[in-house]
């Protein structure tokens, strides 16, 4: 009895101290691991040895969100890279080569010329979608199809009885022109994201003009740019987001197997939970609200992030998003972000698009003003003007991510 | 006996195989507000401030030590005395929720906030303004040290020539260079702050403001001439104790401090949740320009609230937007 006392005792005793030894081992063998794997970019590891992902990130080069109509191949040649941009830099951009016809509201419409809108170089890649092959965004399903003609059609409605549908300018959105329309006293369908033919408060107006457009995902980066400021710590990377003209926005990412948040708590920015694999961060990103809106997706999507450090200078960003009530199946789509250099400091941490906001009032105001002059016979129907920013000559170019 | 005894130790090395790895799988997955993963330094043999952190006290409301009030905006009461006011209406309706807390202040010194006399006068306005004029009420970026006391949780994320902090409040966040960078192009609501390391001390100097910004919501101020020396000491793994020294010759006649304690949120599942007050403060800011007025009233069984907006005309519109 004492000896098998003695015995288990030992047992034990003996468990205790070969787990210490193999954890000890187990845990210097991770790191002995990781190094051999990364001996060759150790100026690529934080210093507490996980893949660094650190420093102000921006996305020099335009690649359009799909690949263009016509193009089969997933990168261009040098060739055909110079092409584009000679082709790009004698085209339109943001209208400095069209004029509207003067004194004509087009004329004076329009916020943005090629002075202010920046011009980035062609990408060698023909599209950010990776996935399908096709590289084109998937069909959408059919619910989603009828919910954005649902809302198409209110907001073609508004415009039937502007002058831009009256004179078949591109702003009608292929509507046609007639009376005002009755839906000009309801409610859009649903919750707008996007401008409607009216101002009678501030959800009329675009999560833009309301200065809460920066949202994920993230794939813009057209005329206003998009820059990011990453820093770590052990368990969580912080990622500011510099991105629509002071929209921009700060998103924790914990590192972390902890479920996600219950399931009736719902955010503009989902709930991250991020986990290392080899030198890859990946981001699991759930519980949108359905206030947020990418192409169709709101409280049911969800988004997958491999973040990962491609060398010194560079950082890829693959997102694969999935929303089965809106798209027939999921997609891929790829970001490359170019390293900014840490001194010049160029990134904006104020987003201040709010605390400017004099356009937003200053339009409810203007409508306010016309309402009242239409009343008393003194103005013309607000309803025929278009403030759905529809009015503007912008040119297009043809690559360009909006 | 002697199968036991072999059956017994291949056993245990079963057993210590399995376990050794849940160790190890723990240990290298998890890292987050629990004890045995948050070390108390980093590689840099820093005291480690990265986590989840609150301050708890009643700074947000009134930096100065004060008695508790019954609102944060009052009117006189059947009595002349100050003691004896009542709230006033913005905030009647929610009784004793709305009530200011008393506070034994965060002020050093004899606790007073040095103001010039003119300055002094400005700041009674803002208060008795609360309404109109506290940039919180409208969801402004609420500018250092607001933001660090403010009854949210911030998230640090300290790396190694970086700390970044990251507020709840509006997902507004700074970025804490410990390396040399160019300041920022223009004036900032939330500064530039520059730290460096004396000891186990973080010192932060924060400048380059644009003066829009309150240190609560009693009213108290700054001009774009504010300068900071932020001081964070650990008292342990899971408090800081953290102290600013406050400089602006416009609006005070020295500089002045304030210190509290800043504690670790220790849930262990605690992470930072959204509050984009951006949009909760759209009625607010712009229901007084709607077509058809959205807030009107609010009845219960013992008082009815009637709300009426009024447009301030021409450029003074604006003003409420600016202040």
């Amino acid at each position: 009895m004492h000896n098998q006392k003695l015995r288990k005792l030992g047992a034990v005793a003996l468990m205790a101290v070969v787990v210490g030894a193999m954890t000890y081992v187990s845990q210097t063998s991770t790191s002995k691991l990781e190094a051999a794997q990364t001996e060759q970019s150790n100026a690529l590891l934080t210093p507490w040895g996980e893949p660094d992902l650190q420093g102000i990130w921006s996305v020099e080069l335009l690649v359009p969100l799909e690949r263009p109509n016509g193009v089969t191949t997933e990168f261009y040649t040098e060739e055909q890279v110079a092409e584009l941009d000679r082709e790009r830099a004698n085209g339109s951009v943001f209208g400095n080569h069209v004029r509207a016809e003067r004194g004509s509201e087009a004329d004076v419409a329009g916020a943005y010329n090629a002075v202010f809108t920046s011009q980035r170089p062609t990408g060698r890649r023909t599209g950010m979608v990776i996935d399908p092959p096709d590289g084109k965004v998937p069909p959408l399903t059919p619910e989603a199809r009828a919910r954005q003609t649902e809302l198409f059609e209110y907001q073609a409605a508004l415009l039937q009885n502007t002058v831009v549908c009256r004179d078949g300018l591109d702003g009608c959105i292929g509507g046609t022109y007639g009376p005002r329309s009755p839906l000009r006293d309801q409610q859009p369908p649903y919750y707008s994201t996007r401008n409607i033919n009216r101002a009678n408060g501030p959800e009329d107006r675009s999560l833009g003009e309301r200065c809460m457009s920066g949202n994920l995902p993230n794939f813009r980066g057209g005329f206003t740019g998009i820059h990011y400021r990453i820093v770590q710590s052990p368990g969580a990377v912080t990622i500011f987001y510099d991105v629509g003209q002071g929209q921009g926005f700060n998103r924790v990412i914990p590192i972390t197997d902890a479920p996600h948040l219950p399931a009736h708590v719902r955010q503009w920015w989902g709930d991250s939970r991020g986990r290392w694999e080899g030198d890859t961060l990946v981001v699991d990103v759930t519980n949108f609200s359905g206030k947020t809106e990418f192409r169709g997706a709101r409280e049911n999507l969800r988004l997958i992030e491999r973040w990962r450090r491609t060398g010194p200078e560079t950082l890829e960003v693959v997102s694969t998003l999935e929303d089965s009530t809106v798209w027939t199946r999921p997609w891929t789509v790829v970001q490359d972000f170019a390293k900014q250099p840490e001194a010049p400091n160029r990134i904006y941490y104020e987003p201040r698009c709010h605390e400017g906001n004099y356009g937003l009032p200053g339009l409810l105001i203007g409508s306010r003003a016309e309402d009242e002059a239409f009343a008393e016979g003194r103005g013309r129907d607000p309803g025929t003007r278009c403030i759905a920013g529809c009015a503007s000559p912008e040119g297009r170019d043809p690559l360009a991510l909006r | 006996m002697r199968n036991w005894n072999k059956g017994s130790m291949v056993g245990a090395v079963v057993a210590t195989a399995i376990v050794s790895t849940v160790i190890a799988v723990t240990v290298t997955r998890t890292a987050g507000q629990s004890p045995e993963t948050r070390p108390a330094r980093t590689v840099d043999d820093k005291p480690n401030f990265s986590g989840i952190w609150q301050a708890n006290n009643e700074a947000h409301w009134d930096l100065e030590a004060h008695a508790a009030r019954a609102g944060a905006v009052m009117q006189e009461g059947v009595y002349p005395y100050d003691f004896a006011k009542v709230p006033a209406a913005p905030v009647l309706a929610l009784g004793a929720a709305a009530g200011v807390p008393g506070s034994i202040g965060v002020v050093e010194g004899d606790g007073r906030i040095p103001y010039t006399p003119e300055a002094a006068a400005i700041k009674q306005e803002n208060g008795e303004n609360w309404i109109d004029r506290d940039p919180e009420l409208k969801c402004y970026l609420p500018g250092i040290p607001r933001a660090m006391y403010m009854p949210y949780p911030f998230q640090i994320v300290q790396s190694t020539n970086k700390i970044h902090m990251a507020y709840a409040f509006s997902s507004t966040a700074r970025t804490i260079h410990l390396d040399e960078v160019a300041g920022p192009p223009d004036y900032t609501y939330m500064g530039h702050s520059v730290g460096r390391w004396e000891g186990d001390t973080l010192v932060v100097d924060v400048t380059d403001f644009n003066g829009k910004n309150w240190f609560d919501r009693a009213g108290n101020f700054h001009s774009e001439a504010l300068r900071l020396e932020e001081r964070f000491t650990p008292i342990s793994p899971d408090a800081i104790q953290y102290e600013v020294t406050i400089e602006d010759p416009n609006v005070f006649t020295r500089p002045w401090r304030i210190s509290m304690p800043i504690y670790r949120r220790l849930e262990s599942n605690m992470q930072l949740l959204e509050y984009r007050c951006m949009e909760f403060a759209e009625e607010f800011l712009y229901g007084h320009l709607r077509k058809e007025p959205l807030v009107t009233r609010w009845e219960g069984e013992t008082i009815i609230v009637d709300i009426t907006r009024k447009i301030p005309q021409g450029d003074a519109l604006y003003d409420w937007y600016r202040k």
